[in-house]
């Protein structure tokens, strides 16, 4: 096989091996012998995770994704099937099954941005190369791209939850399912936030339940669907912690923990490496809490991001707007507001993961009734309890519906919360399109003249009415 | 009404009949996707019209709202709904089309809300579940529209609105098929401008146009064709882009476009039962637009045998700048089409983009060069 024809999942798989085996507690010079061992791409993406501040942690998250990988890889010598799900599917639900195994291809599309050399441009090139246009979704077009286009893992079904919630996402799908010649099938959302839309997906659910019990030559156990879905109401809790947890100022949370979370829900929660690695992260967060540790001199600016974040560059992203004193508090891939699943019967779990699925992050939101009411509400309510200084949208080219009602989620942030947003332009997942220094110049000015200049007019609001009751009072 | 007259009465927003209409005092409610059952506002007595931009590339008002990475056919609308062209409308029905088109609503709503607003949420996926479902959606969008305009729409009403509408559906499939003929009666940009006129009348007075115009074209032959052509596509209602393909010779004997046969194309109502079950049916198992995610295939069958019975040299796909569920579907397409041996020419560009006209016309020409023989 040619080096060019490898595919994603396999080099992605090649590089959790080495996490596998890395010890758990590394020093800087270990660190160092480590890193050198890895072309320049990695070693920079890769170096974001280990922070001294957070290094311990993340390696127990890279150990837990790792291992989701590497398990993926031997699946279906194992006899499961391997089954691609977007990141707004419910995983849990798979993993309820003993003889499947979920592959989220957004996951794999980061971590391959992440973590090869070269980032994931080949494989966006080889979808590019079938003549698909330019403006679908590099988040699943690169991982996708690269089992259309080289010599890689093949998955045995595809779930797609994208229809109601992004066309994008559900055309690929199905676009992929039929080139591959592979079955795909469908949690579609009713655009409708009434009763009777609910009803029709929990109806919808329980069809996907069957037609993959068919599939996968399993039925859906009770007793392991209870299991799983326990665990993830233990994930549940510690996501409410990590949530209480960011409200403090500063931030105790590391800013590349929002990441963290949603890693975690979109591959392995429900699972004891998901309760692992949060409780990891929780701890962590509580020990800095009580520390009052923050990496910059002071908070100079609490960040909320409304949908996703870049990902091509984590510490120029995450680690430098932190040691700038920019909190990330998280981005609208985590605002999924968990619930926990009721275990008494069949028919409550089945409900649960019907609400599960219809929480996911996009589903949520875009796939209501309107487009932009429950995201506003959202990131209103986030903004509100995470008291943000302000928001910001990435502005991934190919978001099409948060594209099409981000002026209205700006103008109901300012008219409600005086929050105001910055709407950035680029391709999360592609560094070609707006490099990382303009993205960090953006975030710098409006930090500086919107952010900064609004708390200190604040401030000297606050100061002249002070003056006014002294005044007053004398 | 002559050819002349359709293609003139085609081209402006409100034709003569809908400004007549309207002083009459007749309601009209619009709506956007072929997926909306317009018996349902016939049988209201009210005109459904479908929106249109006609080629209209002005959208400074609507790029306050949508964004550059939205369609520049649901910006188009936009303007137009924004800048008060479609102030004439009563209503307007909403259906989750694509996520442009949702995007466009929700702009137009949040800026100037319509009086008569109701979102028709369309599966899509065809099941038995989803199809009680829109059903049911079916039956609220009527119960909407009666509560208020302060109407009544029995069963007899709709089955009288269904029976028409197949009327219409069999007198437009004749007129495609005459398009169709070795030595064609009609061109495809005549074909286009009669579905568009189509869009804004009252179904019982379109009959009458269209009964005119297969009369007056029975014995009409055009020759001098270069190639045969099918176009597909997206969201297109710009009759000069048709017609400048057709200035090169390229004849469109086929389409399988929104505003084209797609929007009647297999549409059979049965003789009895629910009339909203019927209408829910006849819709959502004939929908072959590429926002229904599971069906390439019925898609793709439809586009061989729409070329065969033609006998096209070639198929043209386009797709407007962002439009994702085109965009990728006419990868798909092509690659089908083109393993059958059939060429394809694939375009993407911004809608009603008059700088654009050059380089489509360059790129028509070598393709009709290609395949004329």
């Amino acid at each position: 096989m040619e080096i060019n024809q490898q595919g994603l999942f396999d080099r992605v798989a090649k590089i959790m091996e080495l996490i596998e085996r890395m010890q758990y507690k590394l020093s800087d010079e270990e660190l160092e012998g480590l890193m050198n061992f890895l072309p320049p791409d990695s070693r920079h993406s890769l170096s974001a995770f280990f922070e001294s501040r957070f290094r311990d942690t993340s390696i127990i998250f890279l150990k837990a994704i790792s291992n989701w990988i590497l398990r993926a890889r031997i699946a279906p010598e194992q006899g499961k099937k391997a089954i691609i799900v977007p990141f707004n599917f419910p995983v849990e639900f798979i993993h309820g099954f003993s003889k499947a195994y979920p592959i989220t291809s957004e996951v794999l599309s980061t971590l391959g941005v992440v973590a090869l050399e070269g980032q994931g441009e080949r494989y966006w090139d080889m979808a590019m190369g079938l003549g698909l246009p330019d403006h679908i979704c590099s988040s699943n077009t690169i991982e996708l791209g690269s089992m259309l286009g080289s010599v890689d893992f093949k998955p045995q079904a595809i779930v797609s939850a994208a229809p109601g919630g992004c066309d994008v996402n559900a055309k690929i799908h199905e676009f992929v399912s039929h080139y591959l010649d592979i079955p795909q099938y469908i949690l579609q959302k009713p655009p409708d936030d009434s009763e009777r839309g609910m009803e029709a997906y929990i109806k919808y659910t329980n069809t996907l339940i069957s037609e993959l019990e068919e599939f996968i030559g399993e039925e859906l156990s009770e007793d392991r669907l209870r299991s799983v879905l326990g665990k993830a109401n233990r994930c549940t809790e510690l996501y409410y912690e990590l949530w209480d947890l960011h409200k403090a100022r500063p931030s105790p949370v590391p800013n590349i923990f929002s990441l963290y979370i949603y890693a975690i829900r979109f591959s392995i929660w429900g699972t004891d490496e998901a309760i692992t690695a949060l409780e990891a992260m929780v701890d962590l967060c509580k020990k800095r809490l009580e520390a009052k540790a923050y990496p910059a001199k002071e908070e100079r600016a609490r960040t909320l991001w409304v949908y996703t974040s870049y990902y091509f560059d984590f510490p120029n992203l995450f680690n430098w707007m932190e040691e700038s004193g920019y909190s990330h508090l998280g981005d609208g891939l985590d605002l999924f507001f968990p619930q926990p699943v009721d275990l008494s019967s069949m028919d409550t779990m089945v409900e649960g993961l019907a609400t599960a699925a219809w929480n996911m992050p996009m589903t949520r939101q875009v796939g209501g009734e309107s487009m932009s009411r429950q995201w506003t509400e959202d990131v209103v309510h986030s903004a509100r309890e995470l008291n943000a200084d302000c928001a910001i949208y990435c502005g991934h080219h190919s978001c099409k519906q948060t594209w099409s009602v981000v002026s209205i989620l700006r103008k109901e942030l300012m008219d409600r919360l005086g929050v105001p947003l910055l709407i950035l332009q680029g391709d999360s997942w592609i560094r070609k399109m707006t490099p990382i220094s303009v993205i960090q110049h953006e975030i710098e000015e409006f930090v500086n003249n919107v952010v900064s200049s609004k708390k200190k007019t604040k401030r000297k609001l606050r100061k002249r009415r002070q003056n006014n009751n002294q005044q007053q009072g004398e | 009404m002559k050819m002349e007259d359709v293609l003139e009465q085609a081209a402006v927003m409100q034709n003569e009949y809908l400004k007549k209409y309207k002083s009459d005092g007749g309601r009209v409610i619009g709506y956007a996707c072929i997926a909306t059952p317009v018996e349902i506002v016939e049988a209201a007595g009210m005109l459904p019209y479908r929106l249109r931009a006609l080629g209209n590339n002005r959208t400074e008002i609507a790029d306050a709202h949508l964004s550059r990475f939205n369609c520049s056919f649901c910006r188009s609308v936009l303007q137009l709904g924004l800048d008060g062209t479609y102030d004439f409308l009563d209503g307007l029905i909403e259906t989750n089309g694509c996520d442009h088109i949702r995007g466009m609503f929700e702009n137009w709503q949040y800026v100037n809300p319509s009086e008569f607003f109701h979102y028709v949420r369309v599966p899509h996926v065809m099941t038995e579940d989803s199809l009680e479902y829109f059903t049911n959606d079916l039956r609220l969008w009527s119960e909407a529209l009666q509560k208020h305009f302060d109407v009544a729409i029995s069963e007899d009403d709709l089955w009288s609105a269904i029976r028409q509408q197949d009327r219409i559906r069999a007198k437009l499939k004749k007129v495609t098929e005459m398009r169709e003929r070795d030595e064609p009666a009609f061109t495809g940009t005549e074909v286009m401008a009669a579905f568009l006129l189509g869009t804004a009348m009252m179904s019982t007075d379109f009959e009458k146009v269209l009964d005119r115009l297969i009369e007056q074209r029975e014995n009409h032959k055009i020759t001098d064709i270069k190639a045969r052509l099918l176009l597909g596509g997206s969201a297109t209602d710009e009759v000069e882009f048709l017609e400048m393909i057709e200035s090169q010779g390229g004849h469109i004997s086929a389409d399988n476009l929104c505003y084209g046969s797609r929007a009647f194309w297999g549409r059979e109502a049965g003789e009895s039962g629910d009339p909203y079950a019927v209408l829910a049916g006849m819709y959502l198992e004939n929908l072959p637009c590429p926002r229904m995610f599971v069906e390439f295939p019925y898609r793709r069958d439809l586009m061989i045998s729409s070329v065969e019975r033609a006998k096209t040299d070639g198929v043209i796909l386009v797709h407007n700048k962002f439009c994702d569920v085109h965009g990728v579907d006419n990868v798909q397409l092509r690659l089908a089409l083109e393993k059958r041996g059939i060429p394809v020419l694939s375009l993407e560009k911004e809608y009603g983009a008059t700088a654009d006209l050059g380089r489509m016309k360059t790129r028509v020409q070598a393709f009709l060069e290609r395949i004329a023989g």
